[in-house]
């Protein structure tokens, strides 16, 4: 009898020590959420309503997660975007799941997907123009864990909806570059402009930035042409790249050189965002245009840029070389006259 | 001699006519074609009334035209179809007990996967200051003070064990060019207070990394640290930390 009450006494306080060391234990748990598609874009008449259907999979622990639709603006001209935390503009959206409805939370297991039925409706009456959102889809930061001071993190996806609202299918497409410059070594002032010169072996960025003026998101297309004065000629394509209304964007084309950030060389030219990086060996005067087009209906915009490519390092070395040598020449004269001097 | 021959019939058939299931590998050492699927049957459909462009052989490819919208999603528009992947290793950063003037940290990995093309954005924002359920505080850090006050938007040196408070440094791909090494610091931009959320990491190409290396994900941690000093109230402190990952348009 007492050794039976020995044993139940030895379970209960294994059992306490049990739960007290690992209820304070706190696990990792890793959020991995997919969406699908990431980018829609829409045209859209008032009065009409449209069904997407969109994939969410969540490849890390089970989950609770929350979708909702919040506004966004472009933050910089490279494409990134600020969502605005309050929801404005005259889109509605909802989901057409049975169970899940935007705003509520929802559980998803461990390798789970989840279709998302969104229904983007533009009511009668609302002013054309574009109007850009983003589905967020959120997970559930997780419990309070006591006796610990801790971060509990809220992952948060992306996916971006591009509405333009227009009544008869006409777009207000105007675009103009703003900027075609490329960063050279040197920059020298001649009168009102400058005379960019790179050195022979340079990598040279060039900055290509289209302001949208128009009401709508465009999404230009085009090409950059480098030709040398001895008839030698390269085109790069334009990547295209929705540009919002009202905004800019700095453009991308290829086939584009890149940098090494770990040579120190190179380092200075990696905290800008070039639209291409001309690689090659350069020699004399080149020109650098660009011929970007945003549409069927609107017109096409040009620009242009120079610079001069000169052996600079190996003009340098030459004269190092030069007065090296010179120096060495002079030294050895003047020992011979020396020696001369001492056998007469 | 009966069974061979079944053995035999059967055999031939299957090879006949289940003739195996090949991928098609639309890569070599110089390019990788991502949902590279055969569109047999790409054409436009029109009436009086619709104009409908379709590719086959995939599965959320389309362009849908009629009268009162058109939508703009599927393996004709690239860039829509390449999922968007975003991870967080550890949701529980748990700094542990914390003891004074003995800075405690714990970290996380953050990791954005979008295919070989595209760009992104992450950034990182705390709803209020490490705080107990009594409403006491710990600060958030401005790292060593003087020369070396950082801000949400600025990270400076945090190695005094005598500066108190609450931040992060980041590491690894596509992080602010500030966090030159892991002893830069930031405080984490609060919510509480209309913080504006601050990037962490971005990309505009992720095809690419800083040298010439193709890669469809890009990957860096991110370091929490507090210390306290031998003032500050007992208690459980805690915040949440929001992630949010957005692609580009």
């Amino acid at each position: 009898m007492i050794h039976l009450k020995k044993v139940t006494i030895t379970i209960i306080l294994l059992f306490f020590v049990l739960i007290s060391h690992f209820s304070s234990v706190v696990r990792a748990q890793q959020v991995s959420i997919v969406v699908s598609p990431p980018l829609l874009e829409l045209y859209i008449k008032p009065g009409k309503s449209v069904l997407i259907a969109y994939k969410i999979e969540n490849n890390g622990d089970p989950v609770v997660l929350k979708s909702f639709v919040l506004p966004f603006e472009p933050k910089d001209s490279l494409g990134n975007i600020r969502i605005i935390p309050e929801f404005q503009g005259p889109v509605r959206f909802n989901l057409d799941n049975s169970i899940i409805q935007l705003n509520q939370p929802y559980v998803m297991k461990s390798n789970d997907s989840q279709q998302l039925l969104l229904r983007i409706r533009v009511p009668e009456g609302a002013p054309e123009g574009d109007y850009y959102y983003t589905l967020l889809t959120e997970t559930q930061p997780p419990p309070v864990v006591e006796g610990v001071a801790m971060g509990r993190a809220k992952a948060s996806i992306g996916s971006n909806i591009l509405v333009t609202v227009t009544q008869n299918g006409n777009l207000d497409l105007n675009g103009k570059i703003s900027t075609l410059e490329i960063i050279p070594r040197l920059k020298i002032p001649w009168g009102k402009r400058s005379i960019n010169i790179i050195d022979a072996t340079d990598k040279v960025p060039l900055v290509l930035v289209v302001h949208n003026k128009g009401k709508n998101f465009m999404k230009p297309e085009g090409k950059i042409t480098l030709k040398s004065n001895f008839g030698e000629k390269a085109t790069y394509n334009i990547i295209p790249q929705n540009i919002l209304a009202q905004s800019e964007r700095t453009l991308t084309a290829s086939p584009s050189a890149s940098y090494d950030c770990t040579l120190p060389a190179e380092q200075s030219l990696c905290k800008n965002t070039p639209s291409l990086v001309l690689s090659g060996f350069f020699v004399g005067r080149y020109q650098i245009s660009a011929d970007i087009g945003f549409g069927e209906s609107s017109p096409r915009t040009f620009a242009s840029t120079e610079f001069i490519a000169l052996p600079l390092k190996f003009i340098v070395a030459l004269i190092a070389v030069t007065i090296i040598s010179a120096l060495l020449m002079i030294t050895i004269k003047r020992r011979q006259n020396q020696e001369i001097d001492i056998y007469k | 001699m009966m069974r061979i021959f079944f053995i035999a019939f059967i055999l031939l058939f299957t090879l006949t006519f289940f003739s195996p299931v090949m991928a098609l590998n639309m890569d070599s050492a110089q390019f990788k074609i991502q949902g590279g699927n055969v569109n047999i049957g790409a054409q436009d459909q029109d009436s009086s009334n619709y104009h409908i462009t379709t590719t086959l052989g995939q599965t959320a490819a389309n362009e849908f035209s009629s009268s009162g919208y058109i939508v703009k999603a599927g393996f004709q528009y690239i860039h829509s179809i390449i999922p968007f992947r975003f991870i967080v290793s550890n949701t529980n950063i748990a700094l542990g007990t914390l003891l004074a003037n003995t800075p405690a940290t714990a970290s996380t990995t953050v990791k954005v996967s979008f295919g070989l093309s595209g760009q992104y954005l992450v950034t990182a924002a705390e709803f209020n200051p490490l705080k107990t359920l009594s409403a006491n505080t710990i600060p958030d850090t401005a790292c060593n003070g003087g020369v070396d006050t950082c801000t949400t938007s600025s990270s400076k040196v945090w190695t005094s064990t005598s500066a108190y408070g609450f931040g992060y440094n980041m590491t690894g791909d596509d992080i602010p060019a500030d966090f030159v090494d892991s002893t830069y610091y930031r405080p984490f931009a609060d919510l509480s207070v209309a913080g504006s959320p601050q990037t962490i990491m971005s990309n505009t190409n992720v095809t690419l990394d800083s040298g010439s290396t193709p890669r469809n994900s890009t990957q860096s941690t991110m370091t929490f640290k507090a210390n306290v000093s031998s003032v500050q109230p007992a208690g459980t402190y805690q915040t949440i930390i929001s992630f949010i990952a957005t692609p580009s348009y």
